[in-house]
């Protein structure tokens, strides 16, 4: 077994390396894109009505928050693809984020979750999110008492969850599975990849093969979630913001000093290290995990500090080779992947990649606020 | 020592010659004792910092309130009200008490959870999270963007903004909120005043646990002070107090409806540590009402009446506490002894940051090239 599972990384060695060399022809080296069927349930948190219902309260509820007024809700807006139209997100009062909000449209697919992949599964970004200093700062102490005192949670939590009190675990379970029925799986280009040979238009169908052909997407944005899910530095420049905003300066140090960099480090850093926080190892300096593409037309700015405000400029950046910055061009590290090369695409072939681009959005998901209930006092037993 | 005598029984007069004989070692004292508040040395810059800190609202989890939101100079350093507010989306459970000679303490917060100093209790308060909120490595990184900090720090010996200069700054702030030229200090109080001292010490038996130039033995206990119903009857604040209890490990904490107080930190099996209190200071009483850990009595007379009649009704309360049978008039001159122990308002600029403190951050200039 020891002995099989070595030759197989040899092999996946070899397989990379290959790709490299081959460059274009190599797109049918990776899975195909293919329609999106359900999302991956876990066995632990299974979906029932009552508890999607639940999680969509608290996904709206402010209480699970430090300061009772940032909610999922509030970095997640459905009207702004449900994420936040701001190359960063907007953070808890009295401060702002250091990325791109991601809409949690599709999120139940992926194996990771964070820019970085910070959290393993949806019940464990909630908590993060819901208590990270310039996020939702809440503590799990306060969140869950409030619950308690929330006659109508009382009640859906026992129904839920068999338990007398809410508890806290529980109710990122529930918002986990409200979060895992925000699914978008019905775009032209799952129609067409069913075999609905209209769904597309022919600028779009000229786009696709560009994708999987000489614009060299597929290598990365590959599959079903068109997500292969590993990390890259493309050469993203660093957010703008960070240069002439004090709260962006005071939270990019703040997030250096919560992900325990070295002293060293902290003094000279000056751009979103990304995959770095987690393993520490320098290889990994400026590298964000490719994103699934399927929404996309309603997430605008894209890319992880949202450097980029619509497709045709992201469209660019990959045309040129992608970019530069502090971990490609040797400040901190030389991290830029091997995959970007310029791509020579003329003016009509960027239209179609764009238009192409477009087909992975069907219409978008809409959702009303859900009525939150209010708190009552505790009578004595 | 006082409380162990106590509950052996030993009888009030007697404890009262015996904590006089105690108390008159310190002869420049003056008088049992209870002379002026000694003012703790304090270095002026630290100080200084420690001011401008204190009036900062940046220092809390969103940025709305400073340690001043609560502890208001007008107020004698406290919020003039029963309960306090608490942190934005919580409401407190208990009666902000008055940082007034607080450097002297022995411990702090109404159970005394804390022994330790001053740089313990200011953490606590930034980061509880009904109290400020506030995570301290964001609360470093917004120091370091404030020039004027960065200046302040650095002329104060600090160096660089840290979280942990800035728990050292604002205790030496706190070390200047000092009592002075209250009539008692002054011999300036009148006779009715001179006869509530004399009952102080004898008749009403105060001085048994008011003791010190502070009045306090700093020690807890339990005179039955009736709970505050609002605790219980507002979500908000029944939750708070709930959270905490969990935290502190208190069981069955969603059941209780009492404030458990000092058995927070002592934990006693058999919970006669339930309900007691830390004795309060008795100076600046004019400024800092309402009174007791749940501002149960609006004035100085329902106190007084209160401890006349033996104090409340508790299983845990302390036996000391007997009914005073003190005439109306008495009483009266019990309550202008309290008086005589106010002095001035801390409100000039020598205590209180006058300067408009900025609520957000100027950018550095040239970030890339700057070191963090």
């Amino acid at each position: 077994m020891k002995l099989n599972s070595k030759l197989r990384v040899i092999a996946a060695g070899a397989g990379l390396s290959i790709c490299l060399t081959a460059g274009l022809q190599a797109a049918d080296k990776f899975p195909p894109l293919a329609p999106l069927g359900d999302p991956p349930i876990p066995l632990d948190n299974r979906q029932t009505k009552a508890k999607v219902e639940l999680g969509k309260m608290l996904f709206w509820d402010p209480r699970l928050g430090g300061d009772a007024s940032t909610a999922c809700v509030t970095c997640h807006e459905p009207d702004q693809g449900w994420g936040f139209s701001d190359s960063l997100s907007r953070g808890y009062p009295g401060t702002v984020h250091w990325r791109n909000s991601q809409t949690v449209i599709n999120s139940a697919y992926l194996g990771k979750l964070f820019w970085a992949g910070a959290a393993a599964s949806l019940e464990k970004q909630a908590p993060s999110a819901a208590k990270g200093a310039v996020a939702g700062n809440g503590e799990n102490d306060v969140m869950e008492t409030r619950l308690a005192f929330i006659p109508e949670y009382r009640k859906r939590f026992n129904k839920v969850f068999g338990t007398e009190w809410p508890i806290i675990a529980d109710a990122w379970r529930a918002i986990a599975a409200f979060e895992r029925t925000l699914i978008h799986n019905d775009t032209p280009l799952d129609r067409y990849l069913k075999g609905n040979k209209k769904a597309l238009t022919k600028k779009q169908i000229a786009g696709m093969k560009l994708f999987s052909g000489k614009a060299g997407c597929i290598k990365c944005h590959n599959g079903a979630l068109a997500t292969n899910q590993k990390y890259y530095n493309l050469g993203v420049p660093p957010a703008e913001r960070w240069n002439e905003d004090g709260l962006a300066q005071v939270t990019f140090r703040y997030e250096q000093y919560a992900k325990g960099v070295t002293q060293k480090m902290y003094r000279k850093i000056k751009d979103d290290a990304g995959l770095y926080y987690r393993t520490k190892q320098k290889r990994d300096m400026g590298k964000f995990r490719t994103p699934p593409l399927r929404y996309t037309k309603y997430t605008a700015p894209y890319m992880h500090n949202g450097a980029f405000w619509d497709l045709g400029e992201v469209v660019d950046f990959y045309n040129a080779g992608g970019g530069a910055n502090d971990f490609t061009n040797g400040t901190m590290a030389k991290n830029k992947t091997r995959l970007l090369k310029p791509l020579g695409l003329t003016d009509k072939e960027k239209e179609n990649l764009v238009a192409f681009l477009e087909a992975f959005s069907g219409p978008e998901l809409k959702m009303a606020a859900p009525k939150l209930p209010p708190y009552a006092p505790l009578a004595n037993k | 020592m006082n409380v162990s005598w106590l509950r052996g029984g030993v009888s009030r007069a007697l404890l009262v010659t015996a904590g006089a004989y105690m108390l008159v070692i310190p002869a420049a004292a003056g008088e049992s004792g209870f002379g002026p508040v000694k003012a703790p040395k304090f270095n002026a810059k630290k100080a200084a910092l420690g001011k401008r800190l204190f009036f900062d609202a940046r220092l809390s989890g969103d940025a709305a309130i400073s340690c001043a939101s609560c502890h208001q100079p007008g107020k004698g350093f406290t919020d003039g009200l029963a309960l306090s507010k608490a942190y934005p989306g919580s409401k407190g459970f208990r009666n902000t008490p008055t940082l007034i000679n607080t450097a002297l303490r022995k411990n702090w917060f109404h159970d005394g959870r804390l022994g330790t100093n001053l740089n313990d209790v200011t953490r606590e308060s930034l980061t509880e999270d009904y109290m400020m909120n506030m995570d301290m490595r964001l609360m470093q990184e917004r120091v370091k963007q404030d020039p004027v900090y960065v200046k302040m720090f650095k002329d104060a010996g600090y160096g660089e903004p840290s979280n942990g200069s800035i728990r050292k700054a604002i205790p030496e702030y706190l070390k200047t909120l000092i009592s002075r030229n209250s009539p008692f200090d002054k011999g300036t109080m009148s006779d009715s005043a001179k006869r509530g001292f004399d009952l102080f010490k004898g008749k009403a038996g105060c001085a048994a646990c008011h003791s010190g130039p502070r009045f306090t033995d700093d020690n807890p206990h339990n005179i039955g002070v009736p709970e505050n119903p609002e605790i219980w009857s507002d979500p908000m604040r029944h939750m708070t107090f709930a959270a905490f209890a969990s935290f502190m490990g208190i069981e069955n904490f969603m059941n209780l409806r009492r404030d458990v107080g000092a058995h927070v930190r002592l934990h006693k099996a058999d919970k006669s540590d339930v309900g007691q209190f830390i004795t309060p200071t008795l100076r600046e009483l004019k400024q800092t009402g309402p009174y007791m850990h749940n501002g149960m009595f609006g004035t100085l007379f329902e106190v007084i009446s209160f401890y006349n009649t033996g104090g409340g009704t508790d299983a845990n309360k302390d036996k000391a506490l007997k009914p005073l049978n003190l005439t109306f008039q008495e009483q009266q001159s019990l309550v202008a002894f309290l008086e005589s122990l106010s002095g001035d308002a801390l409100t000039s600029a020598k205590h209180v940051w006058k300067d408009k403190i900025p609520s957000n951050y100027p950018a550095i200039a040239k970030w890339r090239k700057q070191r963090n």
